[in-house]
């Protein structure tokens, strides 16, 4: 358009200034959304990736897993509950968090164990070495990140509060609840750390149970089973202990860049429309409407945080790139998409209050009159 | 008594208000015949209401025919630059009708004036009133792309003016890095790019000396008689004055008509 291209180049410093600010804006917004993900994923992978749609968990567990108690006998009610449904999968779940460390080292690791049955369909996918056999007890899958950490396949592994011993027989990946990598075992294996404790009355057999199926079978269970609530993954995730505070804490920060990318364009273009209130008054009264004049508005602050958007995804694209592996970083394109609608809603947004003075100024304001 | 009295000059005042519309629709009627560019009948502005109201103009009319170049002169706060704002249809009068070219508009909405001011006038304001950002030659094409015309036939138009009042050297100059004279100048080309019926110009020479100002006046009148148009400019200076065809007195809210 006419006036808004002439604009921008006459006045360039300007323009480019503003466009440096909002650049740092969106690559910040991009970059803090990027670890946003990158660290829920290192938080929790292990229920991300889980292969089900629901978890069912003890009511009034707050939806925490770890919190959750499934006794033998509700575990029973579940599957009798489901019964006559087709396409319903059940796997129970028991999670501990502990720290282990190699048999022949001091050094601790802080680790979560996974009780599953390794023929169901919680059990994990292989990259090196095998499944644990089902009966053994005493053979563990870990997250590969331990092989970071200096284990090998067939090193044995200390659970530090009960003592009992496994051998690595796998490694798995993807696998992490609470930041800390997961250990894959039967139940029995799991159960063996229990053990010399004194076994208390109807005592937890499971922490949860895996659900795939469909949302009325989950409704069907939870309609026929007492003293159970059925969550979807989403929760179950927030139900993880310091993942709501770690990704609320990183919204905010996202919602807060787009309140002040919001903020800073319209005080920007809010000081330049003043600055020109004499200009529109002239421009309106040698004939231009108020469509005109707001469509060259809109044009430029449309150019502004398109080319401003455009520089900083692939300012964080080449950044992520750098990026040493250890550092929680994920930016998938739909999230990414995502934001850019966002960024430039919340432009036109901060555009609106200089719209407003702009269709207000009267054209009469161009000829002199005594004042 | 009295209010038969009243009553009767009440129906006078009509009939003679009734015989003075009929006189200002026929002039209307003529006036596109004879050629008439501005008409103003009844004009009266009052700014403010209750206590604080002032009637800045009162029941004022004024003609202008195509090639005629009028100047408005009067003291400060008499109503000038009111006047020509309502005959630049950027206010509406209190009451009264304007006539521009065929065309009556003191009826119309704000959208319609907007397209009115577009088409058919051009302003010349004091200062200050060229586009920073543009060039001059933008200036000019400016208009051709508020009015939806072609890119190349609005360039060919403003060269051609930009030339006739001697500013072919200046194209691609920003304003501010021309003279007093050649920014009014170059307002005067932009007033004529829309083809106007008329020019109104408020002071169009009060930033410049009296020789540049003259310049600039002749300039106008020049054109005007060229063109076959009409202009109306308010002045302060009564040097220029010998340049225009008809010189009208504004004072207390009346019109006067000032020999040469
Ligand atoms: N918006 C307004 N509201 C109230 N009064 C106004 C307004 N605009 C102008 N006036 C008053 O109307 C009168 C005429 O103003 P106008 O600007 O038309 O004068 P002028 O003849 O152009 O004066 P000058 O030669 O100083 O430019 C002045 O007394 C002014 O105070
Ligand atoms: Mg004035």
């Amino acid at each position: 358009m006419f006036l808004a291209i002439r604009e921008m180049k006459h006045a360039k410093t300007r323009y480019l200034l503003i466009s440096l600010i909002m650049v740092l804006i969106a690559f910040l917004v991009l970059f803090v959304t990027g670890l946003a993900q990158g660290l829920s994923y290192a938080n929790a992978s292990s229920i991300q990736n889980m292969k089900a749609d629901y978890l069912i968990l003890q009511q009034d567990a707050d939806h925490r897993l770890n919190r959750s108690m499934i006794t033998e006998d509700t575990w029973k009610q579940i599957q009798q509950a489901s019964s006559d449904q087709q396409g319903v999968e059940l796997n129970p779940l028991s999670v501990k968090m502990t720290s282990i460390s190699r048999v022949d080292d001091t050094k601790k690791i802080d680790a979560t164990f996974f009780g599953i049955d390794p023929e169901g369909s919680l059990a994990p996918v292989i990259k090196e070495g095998r499944l644990m056999a089902a009966g053994a007890d005493h053979e563990a899958v870990a997250d590969k990140t331990f092989a970071d950490k200096g284990l090998k396949l067939g090193d044995m592994i200390e659970d530090q509060a009960s003592g009992q011993q496994y051998e690595l027989v796998g490694f798995t990946e993807g696998q992490s609840y609470s930041h800390t990598p997961v250990i894959l075992m039967s139940f029995k294996g799991l159960e063996a750390t229990e053990a010399g404790r004194p076994a208390t009355v109807g005592s937890a057999a499971y922490n949860a149970v895996a659900l795939s199926g469909s949302k009325t079978i989950a409704d069907q269970i939870t309609n026929k089973v007492q003293g159970i609530e059925i969550v979807n993954k989403d929760t179950a995730l927030k139900g993880i202990p310091g993942y709501q505070e770690e990704q609320g804490s990183l919204l905010m920060m996202i919602v807060f860049l787009f309140i002040i990318a919001a903020f800073v364009l319209a005080v920007f273009f809010y000081v330049i429309t003043i600055q020109k209130m004499n200009q529109f008054g002239v421009l309106k009264a040698i004939g231009a409407k108020n469509s005109y004049l707001a469509r060259s508005l809109v044009l430029q602050v449309l150019t502004l945080s398109l080319v401003c958007l455009a520089i900083s995804i692939l300012l964080t694209y080449g950044v992520a790139m750098v990026l040493p592996d250890s550092m929680p970083f994920q930016l998938n394109t739909s999230v990414v998409a995502g934001c850019a609608v966002l960024f430039i809603v919340v432009s036109l947004l901060g555009s609106l209050l200089s719209l407003f003075r702009v269709v207000k100024v009267d054209a009469i304001e161009a000829i002199g009159r005594a004042m | 008594m009295s209010t038969v009295m009243n009553r009767a000059t009440d129906h006078l005042n009509k009939q003679i208000d009734n015989r003075e519309n009929r006189a200002a629709k026929l002039a209307g009627a003529r006036g596109s015949a004879a050629n008439t560019k501005l008409l103003l009948q009844n004009i009266s502005k009052v700014y403010g209401d209750g206590d604080t109201s002032v009637k800045v103009l009162d029941q004022i009319s004024l003609e202008v025919k195509a090639g005629e170049f009028v100047a408005i002169v009067g003291p400060s706060g008499a109503g000038k630059s009111t006047f020509l704002s309502i005959a630049g249809a950027l206010l509406s009068p209190t009451s009264g009708q304007i006539w521009i070219g065929d065309q009556e508009i003191s009826q119309l909405p704000e959208k319609k004036l907007n397209q009115i001011r577009l088409d058919k006038i051009g302003f010349v304001f004091q200062s200050a009133n060229l586009i920073p950002y543009l060039s001059v030659i933008d200036q000019l094409i400016l208009i051709g792309e508020l009015a939806g015309k072609s890119r190349k036939e609005s360039h060919a138009k403003a060269v051609q003016l930009l030339r006739e009042l001697g500013l072919g050297h200046r194209l691609k100059h920003y304003p501010d890095s021309l003279s007093g004279g050649e920014r009014q100048r170059v307002s005067i080309a932009r007033a004529w790019m829309n083809d106007p019926e008329i020019i109104l110009a408020d002071e169009p020479t009060a930033s410049l000396d009296s020789e540049r100002g003259r310049a600039v006046v002749e300039m106008l009148a020049d054109e005007v008689k060229q063109r076959g148009k009409a202009a109306v400019m308010v002045t302060h200076d009564h040097r220029m004055l010998d340049l225009c065809d008809r010189i009208v007195y504004i004072e207390d809210g009346k019109l006067s008509e000032r020999e040469m």
